[in-house]
């Protein structure tokens, strides 16, 4: 593995630009000295990370798939939307709800990995718009098979972290925030160190980075392309599951509207970069909140145009996302 | 049995060579039946959500197609049975107008009944009322179709209106709770406006009482924002004006923001099991407040209405697959009930040989029609002034947590529209 | 030359052809042969963009909304010609596309993707909150209902204009200067062709065109504009109708068009499935097995059944 990293010289790059870390760090102290004085700007700013999590953990699967193969997945959510009617199946057969909670994300992985080999690989080599169009057929059919198989009315889970409220300082922080802000984190992490720590994680970073070079080095790409797939389907499992408690209802059209979210939180952290997306999710989960309060002309109506027009303005400064960075254009 | 279902069927051959034998001579008066009505049968039709968001309404055309096959299995409407095509176009209007053309044009139907939804019908209002089809007993509760009878003669709805209901909540506010500060949630579009205009013109003087008013997209995720945003306006009453999931994430939120005001819910979501599930998780829904028109198969009060017997005996012969929905307390199994009951009372009454301006007109001239499916006491009214079938409404008020049912309580409110 | 005389005999039977076909059909299928028309100006449009300038839209959806609130709200409140109504989207959206254009020009790939996603998802917000002028989620109507033989011949006519149109466009010194852009833009800038200019207009011819589609798509709407008609999954239809179409291609565009005007109608009576919830399943697996099988599209496919011919 250590003769593998050697060869393959993977730049290390957690931060990004310093123009753009001063502006994360004002962000930081912003929230902080706004909560401190109200309460109301605090709970939303709670409220803001939580729902920014999930956004961030679908938009990391975005990621994934886009470093591995530049193209993004339209059937991200769907797959996680059926993930969760697995999870859902799997509670009705008996399992409690981590028990089923831990089998759905390994189906998951499964899940992806075939629909990696069956589907995208054929059409892997021939253009990103093919690829594209594969993945809108997949969020189709997907969506068109849970309906057949579960129906399209509202489903109820039971509830993973309990009702309960606490008091963090005079704020009501619900247990369900914490655990999904947790349960996101942990996975982060625990795929933070996959790819730091094993020789497949080491490959796939090789794979992505330096396609050529990992080639000759012997990474079998092919294989390392659905296991990115796999991952991805588990990550976006896990943004499923912890977005069904937040709405209380699972239908299949559960993950549509985190999707368009997803989107947003992972071209704002750049595309290139895992920590970017999970990053951006927290931004745009905060900012919609603080919008949606204190900007009244904004409303519900217009906080996705609004929340995209700051997206685009962000593109337009810098068009490779907050923590990408400008890679050489090819000719 | 074998001889007697021989002569039955020998009886019914004779009728039928009589009936076309009669036909034939009478070219001329067979010439003149409106589409889709023959000696035999009525055909009808509408679109309905069977996929897609909506689709929790597929209950309501399944419980009219059982109606009509009580009917039909009791010798239909006039000797005629009642042929109902029920087409999908998963509450998009865009999908709504050609499956209508379809119904119309390709298999010429007699009326345009029951279909559901404010959009889907909005898109092909103009298009039935030019060809003269009967757009009837339509599931909306927008009042376009009761206030524009004079420029859409053959559009009429069934139920009580949104702002009407609206209005109920904001009298009852004023005569019992007149010093409560109100917060309102509402969905940004006609739906949620309509039912917050009427809240405001039921508070009459007490409008001012309303401190906070937040809407929701239905693509946003969450709710914590409007609910902390009305909480910390000083509210200690919320009126939610919302479609069933947001309705459920209102609730839960408001509890878990630590705020338990006094609730008024939009009928569209006061389904049991709606209120059932934001109790399962921690939401405090015991005095919750909405309004019913229907009657509910949960309450053990009514257990001895006829309409309630009635609806067990045709739910369990003709769609024994609703019937789970119906012990649930789903009120879109009386709702569907109801509505195909006004329709065969209307043939009933559009003449011996039923044309479309016939029924149009018997719908449009109902006094204190007894439809078994509504609540105790509400009747149907209508006259060629007023276009709106059912103008009241009872409170009711939830009680037993994660168990429990609305219960009516009150007097009837009158001249709801 | 040959080829190019085979062209004009193919576009001129496929005029008879569409001539003549109104007289076969009942009334109803006259109505779903005008989508397939509307469908196939939006495919037009999308393909000039996608396939020949190689940049990625899905926010088309967003153009046709103009289009078509553009029809609505004009015979609403002027009781304009509903015909006039096309020109006059055309050359509104024209001004949108290129005003997009403009920003777009720093973005390339899959942001392009997600910033005009963006505008797909953001644009039928607008309606509802400016909704005292738009009549927000109750739509806004024209004040003419038209029928299905109108539809026909108007959308129709548009479709064979716009061909004709793109056609000229797509074969003369823009077009080259579009496919340069395409295939290299270090290329085409080193060879004197300005990027801005062309990729600009690209936008806004591409845009022009899905305005006049999203016209008609109101009008065969019973002249009914509301905003969930337009929603994104309207674009990703047409982005599937063009890749099945052929991108880089117009010969394909009526198959591309039936296909998704069409399928969805034909695939609720597929067997097994059933009618209710088989709609989605056999579309979507459909949009995969041709893009498995047809590489190119069907234009793909004619340029291949062609070449063995020549073979033969």
């Amino acid at each position: 593995m250590a003769e593998l990293a050697r060869r393959l010289p993977i730049p290390e790059r957690l931060l990004p630009a310093r123009p753009v870390l001063l502006v994360l760090v004002a962000a930081c102290i912003f929230l902080t000295v706004g909560s401190s004085i109200s309460t109301l700007f605090a709970q939303l700013t709670v409220a803001g990370v939580a729902s920014g999590v999930v956004f961030g953990s679908l938009g990391l699967a975005l990621v994934l798939i886009y470093r591995a193969t530049e193209v993004i997945n339209f059937a991200q959510g769907e797959m996680a939307m059926a993930c969760v009617y697995f999870a859902y199946q799997l509670m009705l057969w008996g399992l409690s709800y981590w028990a089923a909670f831990f089998s759905t994300l390994a189906i998951a992985f499964v899940f992806g990995v075939v629909i990696q080999q069956v589907v995208i690989r054929p059409v892997q080599h021939r253009s990103v718009i093919a690829v594209v169009i594969v993945t809108v057929g997949l969020f189709i059919l997907i969506d068109g098979l849970v309906e057949w198989k579960w129906g399209a009315n509202q489903r109820f889970m039971p509830a993973p972290f309990g009702n309960q409220v606490y008091r963090l300082g005079g704020v009501p922080v619900a247990r369900q925030q914490i655990g999904t802000i947790v349960i996101v984190l942990v996975c982060v992490l625990a795929l933070w160190a996959f790819f730091r720590f094993t020789k497949v994680g080491l490959g796939m970073r090789a794979g992505a980075l330096r396609p050529e070079a990992a080639r000759l080095v012997g990474v079998r790409t092919n294989a390392l392309l659905a296991v990115g797939w796999g991952l991805a389907a588990v990550l976006g499992a896990v943004a499923g599951l912890m977005t069904e408690p937040s709405q209380y209802v699972l239908s299949p059209t559960l993950m549509q509207p985190v999707l368009l979210y997803a989107f947003a939180a992972a071209v704002l952290g750049g595309l290139e970069s895992p920590g970017g997306a999970l990053v951006g999710g927290i931004a745009l989960g905060v900012f919609l909140n603080l919008i949606g309060q204190y900007w009244t002309f904004v409303g519900s109506v217009l906080q996705l145009p609004v929340a995209f027009a700051a997206l685009l303005l962000v593109l337009l400064v810098k068009p490779t996302g907050l923590f990408g960075h400008r890679s050489v254009r090819k000719v | 049995m074998g001889r007697k279902g021989r002569f039955v069927a020998a009886l019914a051959a004779l009728a039928l060579v009589a009936s076309v034998a009669a036909s034939a001579a009478f070219g001329a008066r067979a010439h003149r039946l409106d589409p889709g009505v023959t000696s035999t049968t009525i055909k009808i039709g509408g679109t309905f959500p069977l996929t897609g968001v909506a689709s929790l309404y597929k209950v309501i055309p399944a419980a009219e197609s059982a109606y009509f096959a009580y009917i039909n299995a009791h010798g239909g409407v006039n000797g005629r049975k009642i042929d109902f095509t029920v087409l999908d176009d998963a509450y998009d209007p865009s999908k709504t107008v050609p499956l209508t053309q379809q119904l119309v044009e390709q298999d010429g139907i007699f009326a345009d009944f029951g279909s559901l939804g404010t959009a889907p019908n909005l898109s092909i209002w103009g298009y039935l009322n030019q060809h003269k089809v009967p757009q009837v007993l339509i599931a909306t509760g927008d009042s376009y179709w009761g206030f524009s009878a004079k420029k859409y003669p053959w559009t009429i709805g069934y139920q009580p209106d949104y702002p009407g209901e609206g209005k109920v909540y904001g009298k009852y506010i004023a005569a019992n709770t007149p010093n409560a500060k109100i917060g309102v949630l509402y969905q940004n579009d006609a739906f949620g406006k309509n039912y917050f205009a009427g809240l405001r013109v039921g508070l009459g003087a007490k409008k001012g009482q309303i401190v906070a008013s937040q809407s929701y997209d239905p693509t946003q995720t969450s709710l914590v924002q409007q609910i902390l945003a009305l909480k910390s306006a000083g509210a200690d009453t919320l009126v939610i004006f919302a479609l069933p999931s947001q309705a459920i994430t209102a609730m839960v939120t408001a509890t878990k923001v630590g705020w338990s005001p006094q609730i008024f819910l939009g009928n569209v979501s006061a389904n049991p099991i709606f209120l059932q599930i934001a109790a399962q998780n921690g939401a405090n829904v015991n005095g919750v407040i909405s309004t019913g028109y229907l009657i509910d198969a949960l309450n053990a009060s009514q257990a001895n209405l006829p309409g309630i017997k009635l609806m067990k005996s045709i739910i369990s012969t003709y769609a024994p697959s609703l019937v789970p929905s119906m012990n649930g307390g789903d009120a879109n199994v009386p709702y569907g009930l109801g509505a195909a009951w006004t329709f065969v009372y209307a043939l009933q009454h559009a003449g011996k040989t039923p044309t479309r301006a016939g029924l149009m007109n018997a719908l449009k001239s109902m006094h204190n029609v007894k439809d078994p499916f509504l609540y105790p006491g509400i009747t149907l009214n209508t006259s060629a002034k007023d276009n709106f079938p059912t103008e009241q409404e009872i409170l009711t008020k939830w009680s037993g947590g994660a168990t429990g049912d609305f219960t009516a309580f009150g007097k009837l409110y009158n001249g709801v529209r | 030359m040959k080829r190019g005389l085979a062209g004009y005999v193919a576009v001129a039977a496929c005029a008879v052809f569409f001539a003549l076909l109104p007289f076969t059909l009942s009334d109803y299928h006259r109505g779903i042969a005008a989508q397939v028309a509307l469908y196939l100006i939006a495919i037009l449009g999308l393909n000039v963009l996608v396939g020949y300038t190689g940049q990625i839209s899905i926010g088309h959806s967003a153009f046709m909304a103009i289009g078509g609130y553009t029809t609505a709200l004009m015979s609403h409140y002027h009781h304009t010609n509903l015909v006039a109504t096309l020109p006059l989207a055309f050359a509104i959206t024209f001004v949108c596309g290129v005003l997009l254009g403009l920003p777009a020009l720093r973005l390339s790939g899959v942001y392009l993707a997600l910033a005009t996603f963006a505008l797909a998802v953001s644009v039928p917000q607008l309606p509802l909150k400016f909704s005292k002028f738009t009549g927000g989620s109750a739509g806004i109507s024209a004040n003419r209902i038209v029928g299905n033989t109108w539809l026909y011949e108007v959308a129709w006519s548009a479709a064979a204009v716009a061909f004709v149109f793109t056609w000229l466009l797509l074969r003369g010194r823009i077009g080259r200067a579009f496919r340069a852009v395409r295939d290299s833009e270090v290329a085409a800038t080193s060879s004197g062709v300005t990027l801005a200019i062309y990729k600009t207009l690209a936008f806004g011819v591409s845009a022009a065109l899905a305005g006049v589609a999203g016209s008609l798509f109101v009008l065969a709407t019973n002249g009914f504009a509301q905003p969930n008609e337009f929603s994104v999954t309207l674009s990703l239809k047409i982005l599937i109708g063009a890749a099945v179409a052929g991108l880089g291609s117009l010969w394909g565009v009526v198959i591309g068009a039936a296909f998704i005007a069409l399928l969805p109608t034909i695939s609720a009576s597929a067997p097994l499935i059933g009618s209710t919830h088989g709609q989605d399943v056999v579309f979507g697996a459909f949009v995969i097995l041709v893009m498995l099988l047809l590489p190119n599209g069907v234009a793909g496919l004619l340029l291949r059944l062609s070449r063995l011919r020549a073979r033969a």
